[in-house]
């Protein structure tokens, strides 16, 4: 029988929180462990394959999406472009940094963003998943993995 | 000086341009290119002092942006600026070629000492 491996909590945690805190910090800190229903906005994940396989994912409110742009380009109007490649930078530093906890070699896939719910596949399991609050809204970070893998 | 910033993400080259300013880097050209593709021709005609590239990119990746260089006789001062910072990304960084790799996400402190010895130097 194989062992999933998977990140600790704590690891993803840091993780979020750095990403966070080096890009979107400032006045409205990340507040992790409140969970809360995220309404369906944006989503955005990145695969990880080879030695460790898993999928890390983020799914965020329209508007939280929206501020997430504004604070990372520095500017005050949003286009869905540009919202889309903010969301997918953020799963990409933090599906990188995942990638660097786990066993290797493995390769990182580009970051697949939906305005909507990220798709999974039903093989998949959620290994770890980070509640948090930032900016009055809730947003999710998960990571799922292969059964069996 | 010229610097290009190779990255799939408009939204992270800005980043990227924002943090070289407060790093105290304000002075310099910007060159932008958004994949390996499109630097490796940049570096052949704009002949920039230092290239910083995702390592993650469509049409061309980093590394092997940095091997094509390198192959063509290249040997402009290449850093990396990537999400991934393992010992094992590391090396193979190290072993193509690049000065450095910055892991994202970054600070100005970081690319301060990582392009001071290139810049500055």
């Amino acid at each position: 029988m194989s062992t999933v491996v998977e990140p600790t909590l704590t690891d993803v945690q840091m993780v979020v929180e750095e990403v966070w805190n080096s890009f979107l910090g400032g006045e409205d800190p990340l507040v992790v462990g409140a969970p809360g229903e995220v309404p369906t906005g944006w989503s955005a994940a990145v695969t990880v394959t080879g030695a460790w396989e898993g999928m890390v994912s983020v799914e965020l409110p329209a508007g939280t999406a929206e501020e997430v742009c504004r604070r990372m380009l520095g500017v005050e109007e949003t286009h869905d472009e540009d919202v889309a490649d903010a969301v997918g930078e953020l799963v990409n530093m933090i599906g990188g940094n995942v990638k660097s906890l786990m066993p290797g070699p493995s390769v990182l896939s580009l970051p697949v963003v939906a305005a909507g719910r990220v798709a999974r596949s039903s093989d998949t399991t959620e290994v770890c998943r980070i509640d948090a609050w930032w900016a009055g809204a809730p947003l999710q970070v998960c990571v799922h993995v292969h059964r069996g893998h | 000086m010229k610097i290009l910033v190779a990255d799939d993400s408009r939204v992270m080259r800005q980043i990227v341009i924002r943090t070289l300013r407060q790093a105290g880097y304000a002075g310099h050209d910007i060159v932008e290119a958004e994949n390996g593709r499109q630097a490796l021709d940049l570096v052949h005609s704009e002949s920039p002092d230092l290239v910083l590239s995702d390592w993650n990119m469509p049409e061309m990746n980093g590394i092997d942006l940095l091997a094509a260089l390198r192959s063509a006789g290249s040997t402009v001062p290449f850093g990396f600026v990537t999400s991934e910072g393992s010992p094992d990304m590391r090396a193979r960084a190290s072993a193509g070629g690049a000065l450095f790799l910055i892991a994202k996400p970054f600070t100005p402190e970081a690319f301060d000492e990582a392009l001071a010895p290139v810049l500055k130097g």
